[in-house]
Protein backbone atom coordinates (compact mmCIF):
# COMPACT_ATOMS: atom_id res chain seq x y z
CA UNK A 1 0.00 0.00 0.00
CA UNK A 2 1.66 3.65 -0.94
CA UNK A 3 0.36 5.75 1.85
CA UNK A 4 0.91 9.51 1.82
CA UNK A 5 0.24 11.91 5.10
CA UNK A 6 0.26 15.24 5.30
CA UNK A 7 0.35 17.35 8.24
CA UNK A 8 0.07 20.66 9.16
CA UNK A 9 2.79 22.44 11.85
CA UNK A 10 0.54 24.43 13.92
CA UNK A 11 1.61 25.99 17.69
CA UNK A 12 1.22 23.64 20.88
CA UNK A 13 -2.74 24.22 21.25
CA UNK A 14 -2.28 23.83 25.31
CA UNK A 15 -1.04 27.67 24.93
CA UNK A 16 -3.52 30.14 24.93
CA UNK A 17 -3.06 32.48 21.85
CA UNK A 18 -3.66 36.18 22.33
CA UNK A 19 -3.00 39.21 20.05
CA UNK A 20 0.68 40.83 20.01
CA UNK A 21 2.02 44.14 19.86
CA UNK A 22 1.68 43.67 16.11
CA UNK A 23 -2.14 43.53 16.02
CA UNK A 24 -1.28 39.49 14.96
CA UNK A 25 -1.97 36.57 16.67
CA UNK A 26 1.47 36.34 18.93
CA UNK A 27 1.84 32.62 17.93
CA UNK A 28 6.54 32.83 17.66
CA UNK A 29 7.32 32.10 21.24
CA UNK A 30 5.24 28.87 21.14
CA UNK A 31 6.74 25.73 20.44
CA UNK A 32 5.52 24.27 17.26
CA UNK A 33 3.71 21.06 17.29
CA UNK A 34 2.25 18.16 14.68
CA UNK A 35 -1.70 19.17 14.27
CA UNK A 36 -3.56 16.95 16.85
CA UNK A 37 -5.27 15.28 14.50
CA UNK A 38 -2.57 14.74 11.83
CA UNK A 39 -1.23 12.81 14.21
CA UNK A 40 -4.12 11.04 15.01
CA UNK A 41 -3.93 10.21 11.20
CA UNK A 42 -0.45 9.24 11.03
CA UNK A 43 -0.65 6.70 13.53
CA UNK A 44 -3.99 5.43 11.88
CA UNK A 45 -1.77 4.91 9.08
CA UNK A 46 0.76 3.08 10.60
CA UNK A 47 -0.94 0.91 12.80
CA UNK A 48 -2.67 -0.18 9.22
CA UNK A 49 0.92 -0.42 7.85
CA UNK A 50 1.71 -2.90 10.75
CA UNK A 51 -1.53 -4.34 10.24
CA UNK A 52 -0.54 -5.68 6.44
CA UNK A 53 2.64 -6.46 7.80
CA UNK A 54 4.38 -5.91 4.14
CA UNK A 55 6.34 -3.64 2.15
CA UNK A 56 3.67 -0.60 2.22
CA UNK A 57 5.16 2.58 2.31
CA UNK A 58 4.49 5.77 4.11
CA UNK A 59 5.53 9.58 2.60
CA UNK A 60 4.97 12.34 5.32
CA UNK A 61 4.23 15.57 3.19
CA UNK A 62 4.20 19.51 4.89
CA UNK A 63 3.72 22.02 3.55
CA UNK A 64 4.75 25.01 5.87
CA UNK A 65 8.08 27.39 6.35
CA UNK A 66 11.68 25.81 6.87
CA UNK A 67 11.11 25.05 10.66
CA UNK A 68 8.16 22.72 10.14
CA UNK A 69 11.03 20.34 9.48
CA UNK A 70 11.44 19.68 13.21
CA UNK A 71 7.87 18.45 12.67
CA UNK A 72 8.89 15.81 9.67
CA UNK A 73 11.28 14.56 11.87
CA UNK A 74 9.00 13.77 14.54
CA UNK A 75 6.80 11.56 11.77
CA UNK A 76 9.98 9.82 10.99
CA UNK A 77 9.98 9.01 14.57
CA UNK A 78 6.39 7.72 14.75
CA UNK A 79 5.87 5.66 11.28
CA UNK A 80 6.63 7.89 8.72
CA UNK A 81 9.41 6.57 6.02
CA UNK A 82 10.08 9.42 3.76
CA UNK A 83 9.18 12.88 4.23
CA UNK A 84 8.95 15.98 2.02
CA UNK A 85 8.76 19.29 2.63
CA UNK A 86 6.62 22.01 0.29
CA UNK A 87 7.89 25.38 0.78
CA UNK A 88 8.60 28.34 -0.57
CA UNK A 89 7.49 32.39 0.11
CA UNK A 90 5.34 32.59 -3.13
CA UNK A 91 3.15 29.82 -0.70
CA UNK A 92 2.73 32.09 1.82
CA UNK A 93 -0.94 33.69 2.39
CA UNK A 94 -2.60 30.32 0.69
CA UNK A 95 -6.23 29.23 1.73
CA UNK A 96 -7.10 25.92 2.27
CA UNK A 97 -7.66 25.68 -2.08
CA UNK A 98 -3.78 27.17 -2.56
CA UNK A 99 -2.37 24.62 0.06
CA UNK A 100 -4.36 21.67 -1.66
CA UNK A 101 -3.16 23.13 -4.76
CA UNK A 102 0.56 23.38 -3.63
CA UNK A 103 -0.43 19.51 -1.97
CA UNK A 104 -2.26 18.27 -5.65
CA UNK A 105 1.33 19.42 -7.14
CA UNK A 106 3.89 17.89 -4.40
CA UNK A 107 1.65 14.39 -4.92
CA UNK A 108 2.34 14.44 -9.10
CA UNK A 109 5.93 14.91 -7.64
CA UNK A 110 6.15 12.42 -5.41
CA UNK A 111 4.71 9.84 -7.60
CA UNK A 112 7.03 9.76 -10.41
CA UNK A 113 9.44 8.33 -8.00
CA UNK A 114 6.56 6.27 -5.77
CA UNK A 115 3.71 5.36 -8.06
CA UNK A 116 0.30 6.27 -7.23
CA UNK A 117 -0.71 6.70 -3.85
CA UNK A 118 -3.10 4.78 -2.16
CA UNK A 119 -5.00 6.24 0.40
CA UNK A 120 -4.10 10.08 1.04
CA UNK A 121 -4.78 10.94 5.20
CA UNK A 122 -5.36 14.20 6.66
CA UNK A 123 -6.49 15.21 9.68
CA UNK A 124 -9.99 16.26 9.78
CA UNK A 125 -8.77 19.87 10.79
CA UNK A 126 -6.33 21.51 12.05
CA UNK A 127 -5.91 22.89 15.48
CA UNK A 128 -5.12 26.51 14.62
CA UNK A 129 -7.76 27.66 12.70
CA UNK A 130 -10.03 24.46 12.74
CA UNK A 131 -11.09 24.97 8.94
CA UNK A 132 -11.26 21.70 8.11
CA UNK A 133 -11.15 22.53 4.27
CA UNK A 134 -7.97 21.09 3.04
CA UNK A 135 -8.53 17.67 2.61
CA UNK A 136 -11.90 17.99 1.00
CA UNK A 137 -10.82 20.96 -1.78
CA UNK A 138 -8.13 18.54 -2.09
CA UNK A 139 -10.18 15.09 -3.39
CA UNK A 140 -12.10 17.50 -5.29
CA UNK A 141 -8.85 18.90 -7.36
CA UNK A 142 -7.47 15.13 -7.31
CA UNK A 143 -10.96 14.06 -8.68
CA UNK A 144 -10.92 11.45 -5.81
CA UNK A 145 -13.50 10.16 -3.34
CA UNK A 146 -13.14 12.01 -0.11
CA UNK A 147 -14.01 10.37 3.62
CA UNK A 148 -14.28 12.76 6.51
CA UNK A 149 -14.23 12.31 10.55
CA UNK A 150 -12.61 8.72 9.80
CA UNK A 151 -12.12 6.45 13.05
CA UNK A 152 -10.58 3.13 11.31
CA UNK A 153 -9.65 2.27 7.94
CA UNK A 154 -9.37 -1.13 5.55
CA UNK A 155 -8.91 -1.55 2.07
CA UNK A 156 -10.54 -4.63 0.78
CA UNK A 157 -11.18 -5.46 -3.12
CA UNK A 158 -9.32 -2.73 -3.84
CA UNK A 159 -11.57 -0.02 -2.23
CA UNK A 160 -10.91 1.59 0.99
CA UNK A 161 -13.52 0.98 3.37
CA UNK A 162 -13.77 3.72 6.56
CA UNK A 163 -15.48 4.10 9.25
CA UNK A 164 -16.82 7.82 9.77
CA UNK A 165 -17.56 8.81 13.54
CA UNK A 166 -21.07 10.85 13.01
CA UNK A 167 -23.01 12.76 16.32
CA UNK A 168 -24.74 8.87 17.16
CA UNK A 169 -22.53 6.81 16.30
CA UNK A 170 -20.94 5.77 12.39
CA UNK A 171 -21.50 4.86 9.02
CA UNK A 172 -19.39 2.75 6.81
CA UNK A 173 -18.65 4.34 3.90
CA UNK A 174 -16.66 2.83 0.73
CA UNK A 175 -14.62 4.31 -2.17
CA UNK A 176 -12.32 3.27 -5.20
CA UNK A 177 -8.59 4.26 -4.21
CA UNK A 178 -6.94 6.55 -4.49
CA UNK A 179 -9.05 8.43 -1.53
CA UNK A 180 -8.44 11.23 0.62
CA UNK A 181 -9.26 10.43 4.52
CA UNK A 182 -9.89 13.19 7.24
CA UNK A 183 -9.24 11.65 10.16
CA UNK A 184 -10.92 12.28 13.74
CA UNK A 185 -9.82 11.09 17.05
CA UNK A 186 -10.08 7.43 17.33
CA UNK A 187 -9.96 5.05 20.60
CA UNK A 188 -6.36 5.41 20.77
CA UNK A 189 -3.62 7.81 21.40
CA UNK A 190 -0.86 8.08 19.09
CA UNK A 191 2.52 6.35 20.17
CA UNK A 192 5.34 8.37 21.62
CA UNK A 193 8.95 7.84 19.88
CA UNK A 194 11.72 5.46 20.94
CA UNK A 195 14.80 6.99 21.39
CA UNK A 196 16.11 4.55 19.06
CA UNK A 197 14.08 5.75 16.22
CA UNK A 198 14.43 9.69 17.08
CA UNK A 199 18.22 9.03 16.95
CA UNK A 200 17.21 7.18 13.29
CA UNK A 201 14.93 9.59 12.45
CA UNK A 202 17.42 12.77 13.01
CA UNK A 203 19.63 10.88 10.44
CA UNK A 204 17.14 10.73 7.86
CA UNK A 205 17.18 13.37 4.82
CA UNK A 206 13.94 15.91 4.33
CA UNK A 207 13.64 16.32 0.81
CA UNK A 208 12.20 19.90 -0.46
CA UNK A 209 9.77 21.01 -2.88
CA UNK A 210 9.65 24.90 -3.57
CA UNK A 211 7.18 26.81 -6.61
CA UNK A 212 8.71 25.09 -9.95
CA UNK A 213 6.69 22.17 -8.62
CA UNK A 214 3.34 24.62 -9.33
CA UNK A 215 1.65 23.77 -12.76
CA UNK A 216 -0.84 27.05 -12.33
CA UNK A 217 1.50 29.48 -9.79
CA UNK A 218 -1.28 32.27 -10.08
CA UNK A 219 -3.56 29.60 -7.56
CA UNK A 220 -1.52 29.41 -4.42
CA UNK A 221 -0.44 32.52 -2.32
CA UNK A 222 -1.77 35.62 -1.48
CA UNK A 223 -2.69 36.03 -4.89
CA UNK A 224 -4.55 33.28 -4.92
CA UNK A 225 -6.32 33.00 -2.66
CA UNK A 226 -10.09 33.57 -2.11
CA UNK A 227 -10.26 34.04 1.10
CA UNK A 228 -9.03 37.55 2.33
CA UNK A 229 -8.11 37.98 5.91
CA UNK A 230 -9.16 41.57 7.02
CA UNK A 231 -8.09 41.87 10.96
CA UNK A 232 -7.77 39.50 13.80
CA UNK A 233 -8.42 40.61 17.91
CA UNK A 234 -9.33 39.39 20.79
CA UNK A 235 -12.87 38.67 21.63
CA UNK A 236 -14.26 40.58 24.87
CA UNK A 237 -12.99 38.41 27.75
CA UNK A 238 -15.45 37.46 29.81
CA UNK A 239 -14.90 38.66 33.35
CA UNK A 240 -13.55 36.56 36.43
CA UNK A 241 -16.07 36.22 39.10
CA UNK A 242 -15.81 36.43 42.54
CA UNK A 243 -13.97 33.03 43.86
CA UNK A 244 -15.62 30.89 47.20
CA UNK A 245 -13.26 29.03 49.63
CA UNK A 246 -14.39 28.85 52.87
CA UNK A 247 -13.32 27.05 56.03
CA UNK A 248 -15.07 23.86 54.67
CA UNK A 249 -15.90 22.81 51.57
CA UNK A 250 -19.48 21.91 52.95
CA UNK A 251 -19.79 26.02 53.55
CA UNK A 252 -18.13 27.16 50.42
CA UNK A 253 -21.07 24.74 48.38
CA UNK A 254 -23.69 26.37 50.92
CA UNK A 255 -22.41 29.52 50.45
CA UNK A 256 -22.40 29.19 46.15
CA UNK A 257 -25.69 28.07 46.71
CA UNK A 258 -26.75 31.17 48.27
CA UNK A 259 -25.03 33.29 45.84
CA UNK A 260 -26.56 31.14 43.23
CA UNK A 261 -30.29 31.84 44.29
CA UNK A 262 -29.62 35.39 44.86
CA UNK A 263 -28.47 36.14 41.33
CA UNK A 264 -31.71 34.08 39.98
CA UNK A 265 -29.86 31.34 38.45
CA UNK A 266 -31.30 28.92 41.14
CA UNK A 267 -34.57 28.46 42.28
CA UNK B 1 -18.52 32.24 -11.14
CA UNK B 2 -18.99 36.03 -12.63
CA UNK B 3 -19.31 38.19 -9.47
CA UNK B 4 -21.49 40.62 -11.18
CA UNK B 5 -24.15 37.87 -12.64
CA UNK B 6 -24.53 36.77 -8.58
CA UNK B 7 -27.46 37.86 -6.64
CA UNK B 8 -29.56 36.24 -3.37
CA UNK B 9 -28.64 34.37 -0.95
CA UNK B 10 -28.92 30.70 -1.46
CA UNK B 11 -29.10 28.67 2.18
CA UNK B 12 -29.00 24.92 2.53
CA UNK B 13 -31.59 23.24 4.86
CA UNK B 14 -30.28 19.88 6.62
CA UNK B 15 -33.34 18.14 8.02
CA UNK B 16 -33.56 15.55 10.48
CA UNK B 17 -36.26 13.29 11.42
CA UNK B 18 -38.74 15.60 8.90
CA UNK B 19 -37.88 19.38 10.65
CA UNK B 20 -35.30 21.78 9.45
CA UNK B 21 -31.73 21.48 12.18
CA UNK B 22 -32.01 24.59 14.45
CA UNK B 23 -28.63 26.20 13.05
CA UNK B 24 -30.14 25.88 9.31
CA UNK B 25 -33.14 27.43 10.81
CA UNK B 26 -30.56 29.63 11.97
CA UNK B 27 -28.74 30.34 9.36
CA UNK B 28 -32.06 31.35 7.36
CA UNK B 29 -32.42 33.58 9.70
CA UNK B 30 -29.12 35.69 9.05
CA UNK B 31 -29.48 35.01 5.54
CA UNK B 32 -32.41 37.32 5.49
CA UNK B 33 -31.12 40.02 7.47
CA UNK B 34 -28.24 40.19 5.25
CA UNK B 35 -30.30 39.81 1.79
CA UNK B 36 -32.73 42.51 3.75
CA UNK B 37 -30.20 44.62 4.01
CA UNK B 38 -28.92 44.50 0.43
CA UNK B 39 -32.30 44.26 -1.29
CA UNK B 40 -32.17 40.95 -2.14
CA UNK B 41 -34.27 37.43 -1.60
CA UNK B 42 -33.26 34.11 0.19
CA UNK B 43 -33.77 30.97 -1.18
CA UNK B 44 -33.39 27.92 0.67
CA UNK B 45 -32.95 24.28 -0.86
CA UNK B 46 -34.24 21.02 0.89
CA UNK B 47 -33.09 18.28 -0.18
CA UNK B 48 -34.26 15.00 0.82
CA UNK B 49 -37.73 12.46 1.08
CA UNK B 50 -40.60 13.37 2.43
CA UNK B 51 -39.63 16.86 3.13
CA UNK B 52 -42.43 18.73 2.44
CA UNK B 53 -43.06 19.75 6.22
CA UNK B 54 -39.46 21.08 6.23
CA UNK B 55 -39.61 22.97 3.28
CA UNK B 56 -42.81 24.43 4.43
CA UNK B 57 -41.02 24.94 7.66
CA UNK B 58 -38.45 26.95 5.76
CA UNK B 59 -40.71 28.89 4.10
CA UNK B 60 -41.87 29.95 7.20
CA UNK B 61 -38.18 30.58 8.92
CA UNK B 62 -37.02 33.41 6.15
CA UNK B 63 -37.09 32.23 2.79
CA UNK B 64 -38.81 33.88 -0.15
CA UNK B 65 -38.57 31.22 -2.34
CA UNK B 66 -37.92 27.07 -1.00
CA UNK B 67 -36.42 24.72 -3.99
CA UNK B 68 -37.93 21.47 -2.57
CA UNK B 69 -35.88 18.51 -3.77
CA UNK B 70 -38.26 15.35 -2.48
CA UNK B 71 -36.82 11.88 -4.06
CA UNK B 72 -36.55 8.58 -2.36
CA UNK B 73 -32.93 8.50 -4.14
CA UNK B 74 -31.26 11.68 -1.43
CA UNK B 75 -33.26 9.86 1.65
CA UNK B 76 -29.85 9.67 3.24
CA UNK B 77 -27.12 11.98 3.29
CA UNK B 78 -24.22 11.81 0.91
CA UNK B 79 -21.77 14.33 -0.12
CA UNK B 80 -20.89 13.56 -3.04
CA UNK B 81 -24.99 13.16 -4.45
CA UNK B 82 -25.88 16.66 -2.16
CA UNK B 83 -23.03 18.43 -3.39
CA UNK B 84 -24.05 17.70 -6.72
CA UNK B 85 -27.68 18.58 -6.30
CA UNK B 86 -26.18 21.59 -4.91
CA UNK B 87 -24.09 22.68 -7.85
CA UNK B 88 -26.72 22.26 -9.92
CA UNK B 89 -28.78 24.90 -7.82
CA UNK B 90 -26.10 26.99 -7.93
CA UNK B 91 -25.64 26.91 -11.48
CA UNK B 92 -29.00 27.76 -12.02
CA UNK B 93 -29.66 30.39 -9.31
CA UNK B 94 -26.38 32.18 -9.33
CA UNK B 95 -26.37 32.83 -5.76
CA UNK B 96 -23.76 35.39 -4.19
CA UNK B 97 -23.58 34.02 -1.20
CA UNK B 98 -24.54 29.94 -0.55
CA UNK B 99 -24.84 29.59 3.75
CA UNK B 100 -24.61 26.37 5.02
CA UNK B 101 -25.29 25.70 8.93
CA UNK B 102 -22.12 24.09 10.69
CA UNK B 103 -22.99 20.42 11.28
CA UNK B 104 -20.72 17.63 10.62
CA UNK B 105 -22.27 17.60 7.44
CA UNK B 106 -22.32 20.63 6.95
CA UNK B 107 -18.81 21.36 7.16
CA UNK B 108 -17.90 18.83 4.54
CA UNK B 109 -20.90 19.96 2.30
CA UNK B 110 -19.74 23.46 2.21
CA UNK B 111 -16.08 23.75 1.12
CA UNK B 112 -16.82 20.86 -1.35
CA UNK B 113 -19.13 23.38 -3.02
CA UNK B 114 -16.21 25.53 -2.41
CA UNK B 115 -13.77 23.76 -4.75
CA UNK B 116 -16.31 22.81 -6.97
CA UNK B 117 -17.19 26.54 -7.85
CA UNK B 118 -13.37 27.31 -7.35
CA UNK B 119 -14.54 29.63 -4.31
CA UNK B 120 -13.45 30.40 -0.93
CA UNK B 121 -15.33 29.25 2.51
CA UNK B 122 -15.39 30.77 5.45
CA UNK B 123 -15.80 28.34 8.26
CA UNK B 124 -17.51 28.54 11.37
CA UNK B 125 -18.63 31.94 11.04
CA UNK B 126 -20.15 33.81 14.45
CA UNK B 127 -20.96 36.69 13.47
CA UNK B 128 -20.96 38.95 9.99
CA UNK B 129 -22.28 42.02 8.51
CA UNK B 130 -21.67 43.99 4.71
CA UNK B 131 -18.34 45.87 3.99
CA UNK B 132 -18.25 48.99 1.89
CA UNK B 133 -17.89 46.91 -1.34
CA UNK B 134 -21.07 45.06 -0.85
CA UNK B 135 -19.12 41.48 0.40
CA UNK B 136 -20.12 40.47 3.33
CA UNK B 137 -16.94 40.84 6.22
CA UNK B 138 -17.36 36.98 7.59
CA UNK B 139 -16.34 36.52 11.31
CA UNK B 140 -14.48 33.12 12.33
CA UNK B 141 -12.70 31.98 15.36
CA UNK B 142 -9.12 31.11 15.28
CA UNK B 143 -7.56 28.95 18.05
CA UNK B 144 -10.14 28.08 19.60
CA UNK B 145 -11.94 31.32 19.63
CA UNK B 146 -8.78 33.09 21.68
CA UNK B 147 -8.51 34.95 18.49
CA UNK B 148 -11.48 35.99 16.25
CA UNK B 149 -10.35 37.12 12.19
CA UNK B 150 -12.61 38.58 9.89
CA UNK B 151 -12.52 37.74 6.38
CA UNK B 152 -14.14 38.16 2.95
CA UNK B 153 -14.25 36.70 0.12
CA UNK B 154 -13.75 39.97 -2.13
CA UNK B 155 -13.76 38.09 -6.14
CA UNK B 156 -15.05 34.91 -6.06
CA UNK B 157 -18.58 34.05 -6.12
CA UNK B 158 -20.83 32.33 -4.33
CA UNK B 159 -19.13 33.65 -1.39
CA UNK B 160 -19.66 30.44 1.21
CA UNK B 161 -20.02 29.94 4.57
CA UNK B 162 -20.42 27.54 7.60
CA UNK B 163 -22.12 29.54 10.25
CA UNK B 164 -21.87 28.26 14.32
CA UNK B 165 -24.71 26.73 16.01
CA UNK B 166 -26.22 28.99 18.44
CA UNK B 167 -24.46 32.31 17.09
CA UNK B 168 -27.55 34.07 14.97
CA UNK B 169 -30.58 34.02 15.98
CA UNK B 170 -33.80 32.03 14.63
CA UNK B 171 -36.92 34.66 13.40
CA UNK B 172 -39.89 34.31 14.69
CA UNK B 173 -42.40 35.97 12.46
CA UNK B 174 -40.49 35.61 8.94
CA UNK B 175 -43.53 36.32 6.24
CA UNK B 176 -44.33 33.26 4.16
CA UNK B 177 -42.36 32.28 1.38
CA UNK B 178 -43.15 29.94 -1.66
CA UNK B 179 -42.35 26.48 -1.81
CA UNK B 180 -41.17 24.96 -5.57
CA UNK B 181 -40.87 21.43 -6.21
CA UNK B 182 -37.88 20.67 -8.52
CA UNK B 183 -36.07 17.43 -9.46
CA UNK B 184 -32.62 16.39 -10.44
CA UNK B 185 -30.39 13.78 -11.46
CA UNK B 186 -27.04 12.66 -9.91
CA UNK B 187 -24.54 10.59 -12.37
CA UNK B 188 -23.57 7.39 -11.08
CA UNK B 189 -20.00 8.75 -11.80
CA UNK B 190 -20.14 11.84 -9.53
CA UNK B 191 -20.55 9.77 -6.40
CA UNK B 192 -17.38 8.49 -5.60
CA UNK B 193 -18.13 7.35 -1.63
CA UNK B 194 -20.88 5.56 -1.02
CA UNK B 195 -22.60 4.75 2.89
CA UNK B 196 -23.04 1.24 2.94
CA UNK B 197 -23.96 0.80 6.80
CA UNK B 198 -25.43 3.75 9.00
CA UNK B 199 -25.49 2.98 12.80
CA UNK B 200 -26.97 4.86 15.91
CA UNK B 201 -25.09 3.35 18.60
CA UNK B 202 -25.78 6.00 20.79
CA UNK B 203 -29.98 6.13 21.27
CA UNK B 204 -30.55 8.63 23.89
CA UNK B 205 -30.57 12.02 22.22
CA UNK B 206 -28.44 14.74 23.73
CA UNK B 207 -29.35 18.41 23.39
CA UNK B 208 -26.76 20.48 25.03
CA UNK B 209 -27.41 22.86 22.14
CA UNK B 210 -30.79 24.56 23.48
CA UNK B 211 -30.22 23.38 26.91
CA UNK B 212 -31.01 25.92 29.67
CA UNK B 213 -28.76 24.34 32.47
CA UNK B 214 -26.22 21.82 31.60
CA UNK B 215 -23.93 20.07 34.36
CA UNK B 216 -20.39 19.43 33.22
CA UNK B 217 -18.29 16.51 34.39
CA UNK B 218 -14.34 16.74 34.01
CA UNK B 219 -11.29 14.08 34.72
CA UNK B 220 -11.58 15.50 38.55
CA UNK B 221 -14.67 13.76 39.32
CA UNK B 222 -11.98 10.76 39.74
CA UNK B 223 -14.35 7.66 38.47
CA UNK B 224 -18.06 6.66 36.36
CA UNK B 225 -19.19 6.33 40.22
CA UNK B 226 -18.15 10.22 41.06
CA UNK B 227 -19.60 11.23 37.56
CA UNK B 228 -23.24 9.81 38.62
CA UNK B 229 -23.19 13.34 41.57
CA UNK B 230 -22.81 15.54 38.21
CA UNK B 231 -26.00 13.43 36.20
CA UNK B 232 -27.91 13.63 39.41
CA UNK B 233 -27.57 17.53 39.69
CA UNK B 234 -28.17 17.78 36.31
CA UNK B 235 -31.73 15.61 36.79
CA UNK B 236 -32.96 17.83 39.64
CA UNK B 237 -32.08 21.07 37.83
CA UNK B 238 -33.90 19.79 34.81
CA UNK B 239 -30.60 20.20 32.78
CA UNK B 240 -28.41 18.53 30.87
CA UNK B 241 -25.07 16.55 31.27
CA UNK B 242 -21.75 17.93 29.54
CA UNK B 243 -18.23 16.27 29.64
CA UNK B 244 -14.64 16.93 28.79
CA UNK B 245 -12.99 14.92 26.37
CA UNK B 246 -10.93 13.11 29.05
CA UNK B 247 -14.39 12.29 31.09
CA UNK B 248 -15.81 10.18 27.39
CA UNK B 249 -12.52 8.81 26.69
CA UNK B 250 -12.29 7.31 30.30
CA UNK B 251 -16.03 5.71 29.57
CA UNK B 252 -17.58 8.06 31.96
CA UNK B 253 -20.51 9.21 30.07
CA UNK B 254 -21.19 8.51 26.24
CA UNK B 255 -19.53 10.71 23.33
CA UNK B 256 -22.75 13.07 22.24
CA UNK B 257 -22.19 14.69 25.89
CA UNK B 258 -18.82 16.41 24.86
CA UNK B 259 -18.84 20.01 25.23
CA UNK B 260 -15.60 22.02 23.20
CA UNK B 261 -13.82 22.90 20.74
CA UNK B 262 -14.55 19.11 19.51
CA UNK B 263 -17.82 18.81 20.73
CA UNK B 264 -21.22 21.33 21.09
CA UNK B 265 -20.88 24.60 21.54
CA UNK B 266 -23.29 25.32 24.42
CA UNK B 267 -25.24 28.73 25.72
CA UNK B 268 -26.83 27.97 28.55
CA UNK B 269 -28.07 30.25 31.33
CA UNK B 270 -26.76 28.13 33.54
CA UNK B 271 -23.21 25.92 33.44
CA UNK B 272 -21.75 24.42 36.39
CA UNK B 273 -17.94 22.90 35.70
CA UNK B 274 -17.23 20.08 37.88
CA UNK B 275 -13.35 18.99 38.44
CA UNK B 276 -12.71 21.21 34.96
CA UNK B 277 -9.55 21.98 34.18
CA UNK B 278 -10.55 24.78 31.85
CA UNK B 279 -8.40 23.72 28.57
CA UNK B 280 -8.79 26.33 25.64
CA UNK B 281 -10.42 23.59 23.89
CA UNK B 282 -13.31 23.26 26.28
CA UNK B 283 -13.54 27.11 26.92
CA UNK B 284 -14.27 27.92 23.62
CA UNK B 285 -17.12 25.70 23.75
CA UNK B 286 -18.81 27.45 27.29
CA UNK B 287 -18.23 31.18 26.85
CA UNK B 288 -21.56 31.46 24.97
CA UNK B 289 -23.16 30.52 28.94
CA UNK B 290 -24.71 33.48 30.65
CA UNK B 291 -23.33 32.45 33.65
CA UNK B 292 -20.79 29.87 34.71
CA UNK B 293 -20.35 27.97 38.37
CA UNK B 294 -17.20 26.30 38.86
CA UNK B 295 -15.51 23.70 41.11
CA UNK B 296 -12.42 22.93 41.07
CA UNK B 297 -9.54 22.26 44.30
CA UNK B 298 -6.67 23.49 42.24
CA UNK B 299 -7.36 27.48 42.76
CA UNK B 300 -5.36 28.29 39.85
CA UNK B 301 -7.39 26.31 37.38
CA UNK B 302 -7.88 28.09 34.18
CA UNK B 303 -11.98 27.83 34.60
CA UNK B 304 -12.00 29.83 37.03
CA UNK B 305 -11.32 33.20 34.62
CA UNK B 306 -14.57 32.73 32.94
CA UNK B 307 -16.70 31.61 36.30
CA UNK B 308 -19.16 34.11 38.12
CA UNK B 309 -18.55 31.92 41.13
CA UNK B 310 -15.54 30.10 41.49
CA UNK B 311 -15.72 27.27 44.17
CA UNK B 312 -12.25 26.12 45.43
CA UNK B 313 -12.60 22.83 46.68
CA UNK B 314 -13.22 18.56 45.98
CA UNK B 315 -16.54 18.74 43.41
CA UNK B 316 -16.77 15.00 45.23
CA UNK B 317 -17.64 17.00 48.88
CA UNK B 318 -19.07 20.27 47.19
CA UNK B 319 -21.81 18.45 45.18
CA UNK B 320 -23.80 16.06 47.44
CA UNK B 321 -24.39 19.40 49.43
CA UNK B 322 -25.17 21.44 46.48
CA UNK B 323 -27.72 18.14 45.81
CA UNK B 324 -29.38 18.72 49.26
CA UNK B 325 -29.59 22.27 49.21
CA UNK B 326 -31.60 21.80 45.97
CA UNK B 327 -33.80 19.48 46.92
CA UNK B 328 -34.41 21.89 50.07
CA UNK B 329 -35.15 25.04 47.81
CA UNK B 330 -37.27 22.74 45.32
CA UNK B 331 -39.36 21.53 48.43
CA UNK B 332 -40.22 25.18 49.41
C1 LIG C 1 -7.62 18.48 18.94
C2 LIG C 1 -8.18 18.52 20.32
C3 LIG C 1 -9.53 18.72 20.50
C4 LIG C 1 -10.06 18.73 21.80
N1 LIG C 1 -11.39 18.94 21.95
C5 LIG C 1 -11.91 18.99 23.21
C6 LIG C 1 -13.30 19.25 23.43
O1 LIG C 1 -14.08 19.40 22.50
N2 LIG C 1 -13.74 19.29 24.69
C7 LIG C 1 -12.92 19.11 25.78
O2 LIG C 1 -13.40 19.19 26.93
N3 LIG C 1 -11.61 18.86 25.60
C8 LIG C 1 -11.09 18.78 24.34
N4 LIG C 1 -9.76 18.53 24.19
C9 LIG C 1 -8.97 18.18 25.39
C10 LIG C 1 -8.50 19.42 26.14
O3 LIG C 1 -7.30 19.87 25.58
C11 LIG C 1 -8.24 19.09 27.62
O4 LIG C 1 -7.32 18.03 27.71
C12 LIG C 1 -9.49 18.69 28.37
O5 LIG C 1 -10.53 19.64 28.19
C13 LIG C 1 -9.20 18.59 29.85
O6 LIG C 1 -10.28 17.95 30.49
P1 LIG C 1 -10.49 18.03 32.06
O7 LIG C 1 -10.63 19.44 32.45
O8 LIG C 1 -11.59 17.10 32.37
O9 LIG C 1 -9.18 17.36 32.63
P2 LIG C 1 -7.89 18.00 33.30
O10 LIG C 1 -7.29 19.04 32.47
O11 LIG C 1 -7.05 16.85 33.72
O12 LIG C 1 -8.47 18.73 34.58
C14 LIG C 1 -8.99 18.09 35.68
C15 LIG C 1 -9.26 19.18 36.71
O13 LIG C 1 -9.94 18.62 37.80
C16 LIG C 1 -9.45 19.20 38.98
N5 LIG C 1 -9.73 18.24 40.05
C17 LIG C 1 -9.16 17.03 40.29
N6 LIG C 1 -9.77 16.43 41.30
C18 LIG C 1 -10.74 17.25 41.74
C19 LIG C 1 -11.71 17.19 42.76
N7 LIG C 1 -11.83 16.11 43.56
N8 LIG C 1 -12.57 18.22 42.91
C20 LIG C 1 -12.47 19.32 42.13
N9 LIG C 1 -11.57 19.43 41.15
C21 LIG C 1 -10.72 18.41 40.94
C22 LIG C 1 -8.01 19.46 38.75
O14 LIG C 1 -7.54 20.52 39.58
C23 LIG C 1 -8.01 19.84 37.26
O15 LIG C 1 -8.12 21.24 37.12
C24 LIG C 1 -9.21 18.54 22.92
C25 LIG C 1 -7.85 18.35 22.71
C26 LIG C 1 -7.32 18.34 21.43
C27 LIG C 1 -5.86 18.13 21.25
Amino acid sequence: MNILVCIKQVPDDSVEVGIGADGKPAIDSITKVVNAFDTYALEMAARYKEALGDDSEITVLCVGPDEAKNSLKNCLAVGGNTAYLASDAAFSGSDPSGVAVIIKDAIAKLEEDKGAFDLIFTGKEATDAALGQTGIYLAEQLNTGVITNVIAIDVKDGKAVAKQETDEGYRMVESDTPVVLTVSKPDYDPRYPTIKNKMAARKKPIEGFDASILADPSLVGDAGAKVVAIKTYEPPKKEAGVKVQEESDEDSALKAIGMMVEAKVLG
Amino acid sequence: MNKAETKNILVYIEVADAAPVKVSLESLAQAKRMADEKGEKVIAAVIGQNIGDAAKEAAAAGADKVIAVDDAAFADFNLDVTADVMMQIIEKEKPEAVFVGGTQDGKDLAPKLGAKCATGCASDVVGMKLDEQGNIDFTCPLYSGTVLEDVVIAEARPQIATLRSGAFKKLEEAGQGEVVAESFTVADDAVKAKITETVKELTESVNLEDAEIIVSGGRGMGSADNFKLVQELADLLGGVVGATRPAIEDGWVPRNHQVGQSGKIVAPKLYIACGISGATQHLSGITGSDYIVAINKDEDAPIFSVANIGIVGNALKVLPVMIEEVKKIQAQ
